[in-house]
């Protein structure tokens, strides 16, 4: 299952919707014909290359008779309307239909094969399909083609008037259907099951996935839009050449593709703009263009081989860090009274170590210490409740991860991971004058405190976890330690939309109330790379030390879970619980959630209290 | 039917192109085999060969005749060879989307060179002149003179490679990183260098086979696509199991041309070739000489 918000519901609905309006308004400002023609071109090139996408990138099926689909487009365009006398809207269509065919027809001899072969069968046909066009130059004008094709018009009037802004709103329409048609397909069965099949192909036949129909499928999506598009080419230009099927047009495509991004979609969209106006900004240069276009594909495959679409995801993550930074400064100086006060009046102070600046509340007192470490994307004032509630039993010690609530940002690489943070409590405790304590670890702070009590640096008088599946074997574990409903996906997921951030905070904690807003507040200033990173370091764990101290029964151990929490497989961890020689005991709190002492403080205070200071 | 002497010249013709289709075949099948990848700038690479014989050698440019052109051609082509996969091919080494990336490198390349061809000697077609004229006969057998050069120097050279492959401890050591790149490697070969090599010598026999193209047929920048084509189906359809496929397999097309030609005219034959090739793809990935082995 994936989480698959509907598309006005995500990130890229304002920049499309602005781009789209940009667009649409642009040809009131470009009255210049040639510009305009440009952006005919730029828009076509968009759909053959982000069509192309699906296919190569998506589904890494490598068809090299991209360029034959187009062209089939083409010439259907050019036959049906010159000795048939189709109108050329059919022919439009009857050119997508072209394209589907021979997509279909291409698929069936690639079904058996991988790779290069792929590569070279496809070569083939397109060359074959070349020589045939050539040779029946009695329909299809051989090597010169077929000239004066009938554009595009409505009743009388022809869309090459006014500046040919009748084919420019055309080709602005087939894009955006186009694109409309890749983005809902990328994200239907068919594009899971061709991403699946590129990615693991024996797995993803292991789990049901017919990869010939796919295959199939996949090619004849990509070949529709490419053959509409031919279609268009030729009602535009009005002449159907054979040289569309040379590795001139092929490679223009292919550029188009690579510098803007494989398997992103809106990157070849990108870059067709990009490349068809730098392509014209050196059109005098004659044979220097090739080289200099040439050298570009290289260098972009050699250095940056992400392309475009890659830079733009590093600069957002680069704004949403300083962001999230900058706002975690901000709260850090402003809000500190106000959240003392809500931690019944702990004092807030701040140290720093290896990993960036921590903020630490402290009840204080000469009482047990209870170190309590929150979840992703979270902050230490989830807590507030037992800070109210049980501060008189205990010294409560709770402290913001890094990249979370008013603790700073630090380094992705070495810090967003659970190894590092259980270092931060380590440190924590250290500034706190603490060497032994209670803990408890509420989901991703379950796992800090399992390695807490695992690296044995600081005496564990007692543990408990919420929300949180002990692991023995990652991944495998953790596929079935957890139910996979939709907002797990979301707990590794860098850049949240507004929806996201209440979708996760809400199943995370709770649905947005007077005590839960705070929550709600918090979250969209978590470092979205301290989500991405944690799901990538999983593997630097050593997870089986993890559980080892659990069999061990060195301390006493408790996993105190809501029995409606909607994110954990609860027969995982009743299985584990009643494993024989398990020494410990599973709560289940009534009707709790993902976070049980947030919403049934009482039974879950009661229950720490049982566990730790003895009934 | 044709009659005898028909046939003969049509049997002629096939197998001297079958001569200079496997001089075309052998490097890129050399680099398919031992890298692991394909060359999509072979052909660019037959056309820069042809040109710099045709620069040193014609008396239009340095004119110093035809052999040291060629030699010249062979040497220089050894080299960009090598620059070549330092540059676009290294970078890419045990990637796993190895085989796409240089495809596109490749493509690149090849667009490259041939329009810095086009930079340097424009647009306008040139040939190569030859040492010899004239034909030569034996009884039906009738081919030109220049095609005879042809044949010696390319038997020659090919005889030369064999034993260059199968004897000396350098093409042993490539024929070795071929068939098993880390067991040559743990064997103490220096793996890095031998693809150069490798790398090289193809590139060399391209220019050699550029060499003999542009003094039967009239040059251009673009030359080089249709010997890219051919050199294609030369190496699908004979596979890459030995390195002597490609060789019978060049006769194989070549004769195939030649007969085709004759029966289905000029224009239809590029078609039967693709059509045989996408056969054998399908229903043999492996080529007609070929036994199933490793996936490139």
């Amino acid at each position: 299952m994936r989480y698959d918000p509907p598309f006005h519901r995500t990130n890229g609905l304002w920049p499309t919707l602005i781009l789209i309006a940009l667009a649409a308004v642009a040809p009131f400002v470009i009255s210049d014909s040639y510009t305009r023609h440009l952006l005919i071109l730029a828009f076509m090139y968009a759909i053959v290359a982000s069509s192309w996408d699906f296919s190569l990138g998506f589904g890494g099926l490598f068809n090299f008779a991209h360029g034959a689909l187009f062209a089939v487009g083409l010439y259907t365009y050019a036959l049906t309307t010159k000795f048939l006398a189709v109108s050329p809207w059919l022919a439009l269509v009857l050119a997508g239909a072209a394209a589907i065919i021979l997509a279909v027809a291409i698929a069936l001899p690639v079904l058996r094969l991988d790779g290069i072969y792929v590569i070279l069968v496809t070569i083939a046909v397109s060359q074959l399909l070349y020589q045939i066009t050539v040779s029946q130059s009695d329909f299809t004008g051989g090597t010169s083609g077929v000239v004066s094709l009938p554009g595009l018009k409505i009743g009388k009037y022809p869309f090459i008037r006014d500046g040919k802004i009748g084919y420019y709103y055309t080709a602005l329409a087939l894009l955006v259907i186009s694109t409309a048609f890749l983005y809902a397909i990328t994200r239907s069965r068919l594009g899971r099951a061709a991403v699946a099949l590129r990615d693991n192909k024996f797995f993803a036949i292991a789990r049901g996935v017919s990869e010939a129909r796919t295959r199939v499928l996949t090619l004849a999506a990509s070949a529709l839009f490419t053959g509409i598009a031919g279609g268009f080419y030729g009602s535009y230009v009005r002449v159907a050449s054979p040289d569309v099927y040379g590795t001139g047009f092929l490679t223009t495509i292919l550029s188009i593709l690579l510098v803007g991004g494989a398997a992103t979609l809106w990157g070849p969209i990108a870059a067709a703009f990009l490349i068809t106006f730098l392509s014209e900004l050196l059109v005098d240069l004659g044979p220097w263009r090739e080289i200099i276009m040439g050298l570009i594909i290289i260098l972009v495959v050699v250095f940056y081989p992400g392309g475009l679409w890659a830079f733009i995801q590093e600069l957002r993550e680069k704004v949403d860090g300083v962001r999230t930074g900058v706002t975690a400064t901000y709260r850090r100086k402003r809000g500190k009274t106000a959240r003392e006060a809500m931690m019944s009046g702990a004092k807030e102070s701040y140290i720093r170590t290896l990993h960036g600046l921590t903020a630490i509340s402290d009840s204080g007192g000469n009482l047990p210490a209870l170190l309590l470490i929150h979840g992703n994307s979270a902050c230490k004032e989830a807590f507030y409740k037992q800070y109210a509630a049980l501060k008189d039993r205990f010294r409560l010690i709770a402290f913001d991860l890094p990249g979370h609530g008013v603790s700073s940002n630090a380094d992705p690489e070495t810090t967003y991971n659970a190894v590092a943070y259980a270092e931060v409590a380590e440190s924590v405790l250290a500034d706190r004058g603490v060497s032994q304590a209670y803990v408890f670890g509420w989901s991703l702070g379950g796992y800090v405190a399992l390695e807490l009590a695992a690296r044995e640096n600081v005496k564990i008088l007692g543990l408990a976890i919420a929300g949180t599946s002990p692991l023995t074997v990652v991944p495998d574990d953790f596929a079935d330690g957890y139910d996979a409903s939709s907002h797990l996906i979301l707990s590794g997921k860098q850049f949240f939309t507004a929806q996201e951030s209440y979708d996760y905070a809400s199943s995370a904690t709770a649905p947005k109330s007077a005590e839960s807003a705070f929550m709600h507040r918090n979250l969209p200033r978590t470092d979205g790379r301290a989500r991405a990173y944690m799901m990538t370091k999983l593997a630097i764990v050593n997870w089986p030390r993890q559980m080892r101290r659990l069999w061990e029964n060195a301390f006493p151990f408790a996993i105190v879970n809501g029995d409606n929490d909607p994110f954990l497989n609860h027969d995982y961890i009743r299985r584990l619980s009643s494993a024989e020689d398990w020494p410990h005991v599973l709560i289940e709190i009534e009707d709790g959630k993902h976070a049980p002492f947030f919403n049934k403080p009482d039974e879950f205070n009661k229950a720490i209290v049982s566990l730790f200071a003895g009934a | 039917m044709m009659d005898a002497s028909t046939f003969v010249s049509v049997l002629t013709g096939g197998l001297v192109l079958g001569v200079l289709y496997s001089l075309m075949a052998f490097g890129l099948a050399l680099v398919w085999t031992t890298l692991g990848i394909f060359n999509f700038a072979h052909g660019a690479f037959i056309v820069m060969g042809a040109y710099i014989a045709w620069q040193v050698g014609n008396p239009d440019g340095f004119g110093l005749g035809f052999w040291a052109g060629a030699i010249v051609a062979v040497l220089g082509m050894f080299v960009l060879g090598v620059v070549f996969q330092f540059l676009l091919i290294k970078p890419f080494e045990r990637k796993p989307n190895i085989v796409l990336l240089t495809v596109i490198t490749t493509l690149a390349g090849a667009t490259i060179l041939v329009n810095v061809i086009n930079v340097i000697w424009g647009p306008r077609s040139k040939q190569i002149s030859l040492p010899v004229s004239g034909d030569i006969a034996f009884g039906l057998f009738r081919i030109s003179a220049n095609e005879a050069v042809m044949v010696v120097v390319v038997a020659a050279a090919l005889a030369g490679l064999g034993w260059f492959l199968l004897r000396s401890p350098l093409g042993r050591s490539m024929r070795a990183v071929a068939q098993n790149r880390e067991a040559a490697q743990l064997m103490g070969l220096n793996v890095p260098l031998l693809y150069a090599a490798t790398f090289g010598l193809a590139a060399s026999l391209a220019g050699l086979a550029g060499v003999f193209i542009g003094s039967i047929r009239f040059m251009t920048p673009n030359l080089g696509d249709d010997p890219l084509q051919k050199a294609l189906v030369v190496v699908i359809l004979g596979g890459v199991a030995r390195f002597t496929s490609p060789i019978y397999a060049a006769f194989l097309v070549g004769l195939i041309e030649a007969f085709a030609t004759y029966y289905v005219g000029l224009y239809w034959t590029p078609a039967v070739l693709f059509i045989l090739m996408i056969a054998v793809l399908v229903a043999k990935p492996e080529g007609l000489f070929g036994r199933r082995q490793r996936s490139v």
